[in-house]
């Protein structure tokens, strides 16, 4: 069906193309398996993704990540493209950016596109750190060469096919959207006529293909329509926590109450296993797991499990919550561990210049613990195939790792483990690899021990028993200024541990970026500056939380700049202006923020509502992109009440201005919810919030009008999804200072009772 | 057990306790209605009960036999719902998706009962959880099906403020 | 003159010594035992542990006596007072640190009298009062299970945290000589055996009026049987407020059948209310494990107390809201009430407790109400099932203002006649109240 009559000679081209044809297999189970994803049915069991099966050939004929077309794509003769995204779709809007940057040079709509997540395989490493993480804000910016080139290459193919199939030479052609063209003939052809054809064809040298020149763009850098929004206000999007398989069993767990205990004994197993629906109680590493026919009786009887719960043995090299463990006491055992730690920057001599200062300014800050909260619980879904191959549907930023992983895990080789990555119902960190923090070992334990497949879904009150954290820090900060209120010294000690490291479980060899970002690698001219971090290990699981360590750090240093500029009698926004002045781009970004805020002023004023107003400013460098940020506040009964974000952004360059509008909504959102209401407290070793009851996040009726302004600079590219976040929560406290007096050096305000 | 759904009539065996939830996704595999919290605090579930806007993790199948349930699969044949899914995507408003089923429904219902909601009105209804903080959206998405972006000042600005993205080149 | 003086004051202060002299040797006696010089027990027949163990869950002995980390019966949970806090001990037959050195009279004067081994006198929070109504063979019983159905565990009881000279504890046997009567309970003739069963478990091991009954300005239960129309008429403790367990038709059980009553002892939950507060411990570790006819005994006693129709007042009548909720309060109710207790107030069934018509919503004490808006409720455990629908806190949610707006609203409608709420009322409860844990918590006794 993909190929026409009247090409015959096509067919010794294919033949010498060492496919080992699964190509047409896969494309014919797709456009079978294509009407239930129209359907909004379950997806799953309906045959190997197209690259799946081209994958494997990869280590016959090696090709550079990115390169190989036929793993990517597969154009129906409907004309629809079928798109393998070598990022996991989790709202960030990276499927229809994927569609943008290929379709430009494929020359193909995106609207056209079909986006799935890919499979595991080298061919999707293409980030240029030689690697496929969803994380970390590099989704865009490094690949997008790459993924423009996949669009070209994939062009020139369908170019070639062309040429063969109108009989003209390859530089008659030309292409519009969708369709190759011959000009003087009159003749086009579409791609979905060619794809049969053109999908089989050798791939061109990579170099072989020229790009587009930006300024001839038609989609990239348009706010394109996102491809997923239909099917997500519709209920048919299918997250892993929706997959089903034939003959599945579901599970549902009861976790130790602290990490590292394991499983004494079970007081009422008998009566358990007797309870309706249940199939089996089965002992895992940490947990106890009730498996039956529905979820709902599985849920049941996990909590009517009574464990006995054995302490972790004293030799026990696995991360352990002690028993007695509290955010109260850790935050004071941090307080308490001495400098000077180990530098991160030590430039000019800061304490020379300390004792020198005209005035000295010193503070100590603090961070939380706060949860990922994406909405979905985390899932996982295993079967074991007759093949020897074993299936795991799963959460997750990273498909080989977790290949990897569970290749390590079950003894089995990673190309039997395929893994399946369903859109993310929010993730935000939450989907790398954490240990304990994660479900498929469960899954596919249960699966193996039942001989059936089996879905593990935790409870919300299991997954914030196990969702790993956002480290906590204390920051000691002390600054000298000069005679005229200029900063000239500023020494920062960080006490804490990077969530590298907490995953790590030790101390790398190098410093952990990601404990001080935010602090460190600040733009402002401060002629002497130490910045430093004492490790200190904080039992709790740590994780990546969106912005990582700038989501704390940016709060804490642009509050405790905001007390620098109160101290030297400063205006806080004209002070940043000063300690930028000769970078072009930061002054830009400033003065942009400033004026989409109407001119920067900083109040307090009267509103028209009557209320009594102030605004604050804060700037942060997170993930190659540059922010500042506006916020206008007031206080109603006691508490801050946010009315306005106004927020500018500098990525440099950029693909999509409508999902850059929404991911900085989103981090407004996020940033709010933690600096207005979030923290994660423990006692007694475990989280006292089981589920959002105790553990609030920002609702509608606080969200504040957010105004963005984009400027693209033309530096090179940034991030988008997790940049626009830092700037937000110390905005907010600086206009909280100056509108209340009250200068709140730790995270969540409503801790606080503010006079108005 | 016989529950209407969506205008279709389903058998179902579940326990009387069980949740509502469970039953259509898992028995009934109507999975468009999502699991979040278990407890009525998030929305994932919403779902309408005669019209109005129910948490189905906290309904007691037995509790609602005989009753016209809508889920988010059945949204679309409600005028309502219909506009309201229109305005979702006209307003481009999911994120990451996972609780949008529960905004639409709850919108469906705030916008069935009342068809030009104040702001304070939306905020007051629409409590649902949103991690990735599409709330701007939805509020601006159900401005427009109120079809009041226009007149009052405040609807103004907050569709404004949504749409409020400058773009300037360097 | 001066002589005079003299002698006046010689006499008081000797009769002063006298009266002294009497004072010490009563609040330091050891009160008597039936069972003073009997023999020790040989090892009972396992039949009679196993009484003991039932008449230990009758009591609900582990509620107290046991901490949800700990072991069995080995005491240490803490109880707030107003003077400082104090610590349940260990009843476990460890020699050293439990009661394994207790013979038979020892444990009943502590038991049913309230003073320990060594003659210190217990804190009514132990409720001898109610005990004091043992009859012999359950207290043989009761003390053939400590002693040889629970595991011995050394575990030190901790001291009190109330403070010098408020430690002491003599004027306790003062108390005791007003308020307490130790009489084991005597059959009424006028009741069948059921009934007097039902009084029986009521009054002693159920010790029901502890929470139940009024308490007077010595901390005295104002009753300690159906004598005074005061037993079992409602009761503020521990920022609950226990509803009156009379015929009252608002506050009360007046609206209950015995079979309502038996239900909800046994189950948790009927189509009236479900357990929460402390009455949700009282039922995990207590009352489910009663026998039916137990139950049935109790239901019918229960039923046998008459309301006061002069505080309980009219009937409640269910009256729906008027229109659409106008006011915030309301929407506050609709957004975070109405997904569980429904938007009319009316609940679901036996699963979820109606507002509209509870007896927390009419009493005027709105204890209850803010208590568990605030703080949730404990999750109740049937037959080793934990629920499937638990009440969250909203502590962290709601403003003062917030709670005392929805409490208002959901106490002055339906019919309800409750009352409005104070934002201070809310914040001293939340100042002093904790959230309710969302773990299921079973306290073992083996």
């Amino acid at each position: 069906m993909n190929h026409t009559p009247d090409a015959p000679a096509l067919e010794a081209d294919e033949e010498g193309f060492p496919t080992g044809d699964p190509a047409n297999i896969s494309r014919r189970r797709f456009l079978t398996s294509s009407a239930g994803v129209a359907a909004g049915a379950f997806v799953l069991g309906v045959g190997l993704p197209v690259g799946e099966a081209r994958a494997a050939r990869a280590a016959a004929a090696p090709m550079p990540a990115g390169t190989r077309v036929p793993a990517f794509l597969e154009i129906r003769p409907d004309n629809s493209i079928r798109f393998q995204s070598p990022f996991v779709e989790g709202g960030q809007g990276i499927f229809t950016a994927m569609a943008q940057i290929v379709g430009e040079e494929l020359d193909a709509d995106p609207s056209t596109f079909i986006v799935e997540n890919a499979p595991a395989g080298n061919d999707y490493k293409v980030l240029s750190i030689g690697m496929r993480i969803t994380g970390g804000s590099m989704s865009v910016r490094l690949s997008y060469p790459t993924m423009r080139r996949l669009g070209a290459l994939a062009r020139q193919m369908l170019l070639e096919a062309g040429a063969r199939q109108l009989r003209v030479p390859v530089s008659e052609l030309t292409t519009e959207p969708g369709r190759v063209v011959h000009a003087a003939s009159k003749r086009s052809v579409t791609y979905g006529q060619l794809a049969g054809v053109a999908m089989d064809l050798p791939v061109p040298a990579p170099d072989s293909v020229k790009l587009k020149d930006p300024a001839q763009f038609r989609w990239i850098g348009k706010p394109v329509q996102r491809l997923d929004v239909h099917d997500k206000s519709t209920g048919k999007a299918v997250y892993a926590i929706d997959c089903r398989v034939d003959g599945m069993l579901h599970a549902a767990v009861q976790h130790a109450p602290r990490l590292g205990q394991t499983v004494g004994g079970i007081r009422n197993e008998a009566q358990v296993k007797a309870m309706k629906g249940v199939h089996s109680v089965h002992r895992l590493p940490g947990a106890v797991a009730v498996v039956a026919e529905r979820w709902w009786d599985a849920r049941r009887a996990a909590e009517a499990l009574q464990v006995d719960w054995k302490a972790p043995a004293a030799d026990s090299t696995a991360r352990v919550m002690p028993a007695d463990f509290s955010t109260k006491a850790l935050a004071a055992q941090l307080e308490r561990m001495p400098g000077p730690g180990e530098n991160a920057e030590n430039v000019g001599n800061t304490e020379a210049a300390l004792k020198a200062a005209h005035k000295q300014v010193s503070a100590t800050y603090h961070s939380q613990f706060v949860h990922h909260a994406q909405i979905e619980p985390p899932s996982a879904l295993a079967r074991f195939n007759a093949d020897g191959t074993l299936e795991v549907w799963l959460p997750n930023q990273a498909p080989e790792l977790f290949q990897g992983d569970i290749a390590k895990r079950t003894g089995l080789a990673p190309e039997k483990i395929i893994i399946h990555s369903p859109l993310l119902g929010g993730f935000f960190g939450r989907h790398f690899l954490y240990d304990g923090g994660t479900v498929y070992p469960q899954a596919i334990a249960l699966a193996k021990a039942v001989g059936r497949p089996v879905k593990v879904i935790w409870s919300r009150e299991e997954e914030f028993l196990r969702d790993p954290v956002r480290p906590m820090a204390v920051v000691r900060f002390r600054a000298g200024l000069d005679a005229n209120g200029f900063p000239v010294a500023l020494e920062a000690e960080s006490v804490t541990e990077g969530p590298t490291e907490g995953i790590a479980n030790k101390r790398g060899d190098k410093m952990d970026p990601t404990a001080l970002e935010g602090i460190a690698g600040k733009a402002y001219a401060i002629p002497n500056h130490r910045i430093a971090q004492v490790y200190a290990k904080q039992h709790a699981t740590l994780a990546y939380w969106r912005s990582v360590g700038n989501s704390m750090n940016d709060f804490i240093y642009e509050s405790f700049l905001d007390e620098l500029a109160d101290a030297g009698g400063k205006d806080p926004f004209e002070l940043r202006l000063h300690l930028l002045q000769g970078n072009a781009r930061l002054t830009n970004l400033l003065r942009a923020v400033g004026e989409l805020s109407g001119g920067w002023k900083r109040g307090p004023y009267i509103a028209a509502d009557g209320t009594r107003r102030a605004r604050g400013v804060a700037m942060a460098s997170p993930f190659g992109t540059e922010v500042a940020a506006i916020a206008e506040v007031s206080i109603e009964q006691g508490q801050v009440r946010v009315h306005e974000i106004w927020e500018a952004i500098d990525p440099g360059s950029i693909v999509n201005p409508a999902i850059i509008e929404a991911q900085v909504n989103g981090a407004v959102a996020l940033g709010l919810s933690q600096v207005l209401l979030e923290e994660a407290v423990y006692e007694k070793g475990m989280p006292l919030a089981r589920n959002y009851d105790m553990y609030p996040i920002l609702p509608l009726a606080r969200m504040p009008r957010v105004h963005v302004r984009i400027i693209e600079s033309g530096a090179k590219m940034g991030g988008i999804g997790e940049p626009p976040l830092p700037p937000v929560p110390p905005a907010v406290a600086n206009a909280v200072a100056h509108l209340t007096g009250q200068r709140v050096r730790s995270m969540p305000l409503s801790r606080h009772v503010f006079k108005s | 057990m016989e529950l209407h759904i969506n205008g279709k009539s389903y058998e179902v065996h579940a326990e009387p306790d069980t949740p509502l939830l469970w039953v259509i996704r898992d028995e009934l595999g109507l999975t468009g209605t999502k699991y979040g919290c278990g407890l009525a605090q998030c929305g994932a579930c919403s779902v309408l009960i005669d019209g109005v806007v129910a948490r189905a993790c906290v309904l007691p199948v037995a509790g609602v036999v005989g009753r016209q349930i809508t889920t988010i699969e059945g949204v679309e044949a409600d005028p309502v719902g219909r506009r309201v899914v229109d305005a979702w995507v006209r307003h481009q408003v999911p994120q990451c998706g996972y609780c949008q089923s529960g905004q639409v429904m709850a919108a469906t219902a705030l916008l069935r009962e009342t068809p030009h909601p104040s702001d304070e009105q939306i905020s007051a209804a629409m409590v649902n959880l949103c991690r990735c903080g599409t709330y701007n959206a939805i509020r601006a998405a159900i401005h427009e099906v109120a079809g009041q972006a226009g007149k009052s000042s405040t609807a103004l600005n907050e569709a404004a403020g949504a749409e409020d993205t400058g773009r300037a080149q360097a | 003159m001066i002589r005079n003086r003299t002698r006046v004051l010689t006499t008081l202060l000797a009769a002063g010594l006298v009266v002294a002299c009497g004072v010490a040797w009563y609040v330091t006696r050891t009160p008597a035992s039936p069972f003073d010089g009997a023999p020790a027990p040989q090892t009972p027949p396992a039949a009679a542990i196993q009484r003991g163990e039932y008449i230990a869950r009758l009591s609900d002995c582990v509620a107290c006596h046991s901490t949800p980390d700990g072991a069995p019966f080995a005491g240490g949970l803490e109880m707030a007072t107003p003077l400082g806090s104090i610590f349940s001990t260990n009843i476990t037959p460890d020699v050293k640190t439990g009661i394994g050195s207790y013979s038979l009279a020892d444990f009943d004067r502590a038991l049913r009298h309230g003073v320990a081994r060594d003659g210190h006198r217990l804190y009514p929070a132990m409720p001898y009062p109610s005990y004091a109504r043992f009859s012999d063979d359950d207290v043989q019983a009761l003390y053939a299970y400590f002693v040889h159905g629970v595991q011995p565990v050394e575990q030190a009881n901790r001291p009190t945290g109330i403070a010098s000279p408020l430690n002491q504890r003599w004027p306790l046997a003062l108390w005791n000589a007003v308020f307490t009567d130790g009489r084991s309970y005597q059959p009424k003739a006028d009741g069948d055996a059921l009934w007097n069963r039902g009084a029986y478990i009521v009054q002693g091991p159920g010790h029901c009026g502890s929470c139940h009954t009024p308490r007077g300005l010595a901390m005295n239960e104002k009753a300690l049987d159906e004598s005074s129309p005061q037993y079992l008429a409602g009761a503020l403790l521990d920022g609950w407020y226990a509803p009156s367990l009379r015929g009252d038709v608002n506050t009360g059980l007046g609206r209950w059948s015995e079979q309502d009553i038996v239900q909800f002892l046994r189950s948790g939950r009927n189509a009236h209310a479900v357990v929460f507060g402390s009455m949700a411990d009282a039922f995990n570790n207590s009352t489910q494990f009663m026998s039916d006819e137990d139950l049935r005994a109790v239901a019918r006693y229960l039923k046998s107390l008459p309301g006061n129709p002069a505080r309980d007042g009219a009937a409640w009548q269910y009256t729906a809201a008027a229109g659409t909720p106008p006011h915030p309060d309301a929407q506050t109710f609709m957004t975070r009430c109405a997904a569980c207790h429904g938007p009319d107030g009316r609940g679901q069934g036996q699963w979820i407790p109606p507002l509209a018509g509870s007896a927390a919503s009419m009493a005027h004490e709105n204890a209850s109400s803010i208590n568990v808006t605030l703080n949730g409720s404990a999750r109740v455990v049937a037959d080793g099932i934990p629920d499937a629908y638990r009440m969250p806190p909203f502590r962290n949610q709601l403003s003062d203002q917030e709670v005392a707006d929805v409490l208002s609203y959901v106490r002055t409608t339906w019919g309800n006649r409750g009352g409005a709420v104070k934002p201070e009322e809310v914040k001293a409860l939340r100042e002093r109240t904790n959230p309710a844990s969302s773990n299921v918590i079973i306290l073992q006794m083996r």
